[in-house]
């Protein structure tokens, strides 16, 4: 049963690596603020979600458990506004109008 | 609704279940010592007054039973979205297409629209990034994807999830 538990922890730990280095090779590669942004936000958020996901098994403790998902959820919350805030203030320096697009015609 | 003393008691229903919510996640992030029990009634407190300042008690809220369902289908999106970026950056052509998309919400301005601009920026390749007046603008990293029938979509699930008193 343990053994299956660890397993469980190694699989998503590493998964949970392998999108914050998808993350941060994003970050390095992508073209502009905006686009980095994406990276960050998206893969970030999906690395801590797996990296919490392994690390709750082995927390011992019901509390510690919730505290590593109230982490994940506050560190969610705070890349969903700060993310917005960011991208207003980087599309109010670079809103070029050539660039915009009104989606297709419904 | 329009008696006074009715209003003050939902508002102090709706008080205290903040307060107790608030009380739990604070007892979960800093743990239950007794020393540590007054900072945490202090902040709860404070926490209370602040959250009814920001997120008035409105006449529409969340359902709790349709919230669990708009809950899996955020997760799902942004482990979508997760994948979706990681694909990009690991591509050695890197395939991206970055531009602007206005959207149209229906949303009035306020807590449902501000939902919506949270929820939304876990999708999938869009980033909130501004409004003019009605319309939402996005920030897409492929705007060859169907990105505004996507934004309707999860417009109209949001919607499902409001109850209106």
């Amino acid at each position: 049963m343990s053994v299956a538990v660890d397993i469980i922890t190694i699989v998503a730990i590493t998964a949970g690596a392998f999108f914050f280095l998808a993350g941060t090779v994003g970050l390095l590669r992508f073209p502009d603020t905006l686009t980095r942004l994406h990276a960050l936000t998206k893969a970030d958020n999906l690395g801590l979600g797996l990296v919490v996901l392994g690390l709750v098994p082995q927390a011992g403790s019901l509390r510690g458990g919730l505290k590593l998902l109230c982490v994940w959820a506050l560190a969610l919350l705070a890349g969903a506004m700060v993310s917005q805030l960011i991208a207003r203030e980087a599309s109010g320096q670079r809103g070029d109008p050539a660039m915009r697009h009104d989606g297709p015609p419904p | 609704m329009s008696n006074p003393s009715d209003a003050l008691g939902r508002l102090m229903a709706h008080a205290l279940a903040r307060a107790v919510a608030l009380l739990i996640l604070w007892l979960v992030l800093a743990g239950s010592d007794l020393a540590d029990l007054p900072a945490g009634i202090v902040a709860v407190l404070a926490a209370t007054v602040t959250s009814l300042r920001l997120l008035p008690v409105g006449p529409s809220r969340l359902s709790p039973v349709l919230l669990g369902p708009l809950a899996l289908r955020f997760l799902y999106q942004s482990v979508a979205a997760g994948i979706d970026v990681a694909w990009r950056a690991l591509d050695p052509r890197l395939p991206l297409r970055p531009g602007f998309v206005v959207y149209s919400v229906c949303f009035p301005l306020g807590s449902a629209r501000n939902a919506f601009a949270a929820l939304t920026s876990l999708l999938p390749g869009t980033v909130p990034a501004g409004d003019e007046g009605s319309r939402l603008v996005y920030h897409c990293l492929d705007v060859d994807q169907p990105v505004v029938s996507q934004l309707a979509a999860e417009e109209a699930a949001l919607r499902h999830a409001i109850r209106h008193d």
